[in-house]
């Protein structure tokens, strides 16, 4: 589908979707870091965000179908929520890491800042072409 | 849905539940000396995300994100630290009295953790009110 918006835009919007996710998710796991047994969890999905930004064409699937599983581009990609493996039982079952959470979530938060930014500048300048380059006197 | 308020809300609850854990500690250090205290201690349980009622019924509960619910005080089960103190009008016939079985060096152990607790949960509501502010500066 041809929209005003171009597939930046669409995948930073998505990106920020995601960040806000992750940012529930670490939220819940700062929330129950003293609830016995419970696991901590992890969002991913930088990875598959990245593999749906290669434009590189010999990584790309080719489908003859529309039902066939395919690229849909990066405004489909969903995070992948898990118990973190790597996480460290306690003597209670539970595995948050306290100090690894607060490091995700200011990680986390840079890159939504980033993001916003990136789409702020992608926003002026359509602002700029809208108004003929004569920005909004 | 998920939003920035589902964090703030499991943030909240986090808040929430470290403050009840202060407020048995606070009871446990007051009551270190009290004839008859037993240790309390906080059950905490990490609970799905509900932004209402509806959303329950609907069956739209994000499993994922989950907040923190103290859903019981219990009394420690630690028996009782007998003191001989044979003048005391509670004292058994061998001479003894049951004390709290309060240690006050894990209760301030305790106290740090839920403080420390606290903190990040505040931080994490912080990080949430932050990005939510950078998003509608978008608009201006």
């Amino acid at each position: 589908m041809k929209s005003f918006f171009d597939p930046t835009i669409r995948a930073l919007n998505q990106n920020l979707n995601l960040r806000e996710e992750n940012q529930n998710i670490i939220s819940g796991n700062i929330a129950n870091a003293d609830t016995p047994g419970y696991k901590a969890k992890t969002a991913n999905f930088e990875q598959a965000m990245r593999d749906a930004l290669d434009l590189s064409e010999n990584v790309k699937l080719e489908t003859s179908d529309h039902e066939h599983f395919g690229s849909k581009g990066a405004e489909a990609v969903q995070a992948d929520i898990y118990d973190d493996p790597n996480g460290v039982e306690s003597l209670d079952g539970n595995t948050v890491d306290r100090a690894a959470e607060m490091a995700k979530m200011k990680e986390n938060q840079v890159l939504y800042n980033a993001s916003i930014e990136a789409l702020r500048k992608k926003i002026g300048m359509l602002e700029y072409g809208v108004s003929e380059g004569g920005g909004n006197k | 849905m998920a939003d920035f308020f589902s964090s703030m809300r499991v943030s909240a609850s986090g808040l929430d539940a470290q403050m009840k854990r202060m407020n048995t500690i606070s009871s446990n250090i007051a009551n270190a000396e009290s004839q008859g205290y037993k240790r309390k201690d906080v059950e905490m349980t990490a609970t799905p995300d509900r932004e209402s009622f509806g959303d329950i019924l609907q069956n739209k509960v994000d499993e994922n994100t989950q907040g923190v619910l103290v859903t019981d005080i219990r009394e420690d089960s630690k028996p009782q630290r007998l003191v001989y103190k044979p003048d005391d009008p509670n004292a058994n016939p061998d001479g003894y009295i049951e004390m709290p079985n309060v240690n006050p060096v894990q209760e301030m152990a305790n106290m740090i953790s839920a403080q420390r607790s606290y903190e990040a949960n505040v931080t994490a509501i912080s990080a949430a009110t932050q990005m939510a502010n950078k998003a509608i500066e978008l608009g201006r």
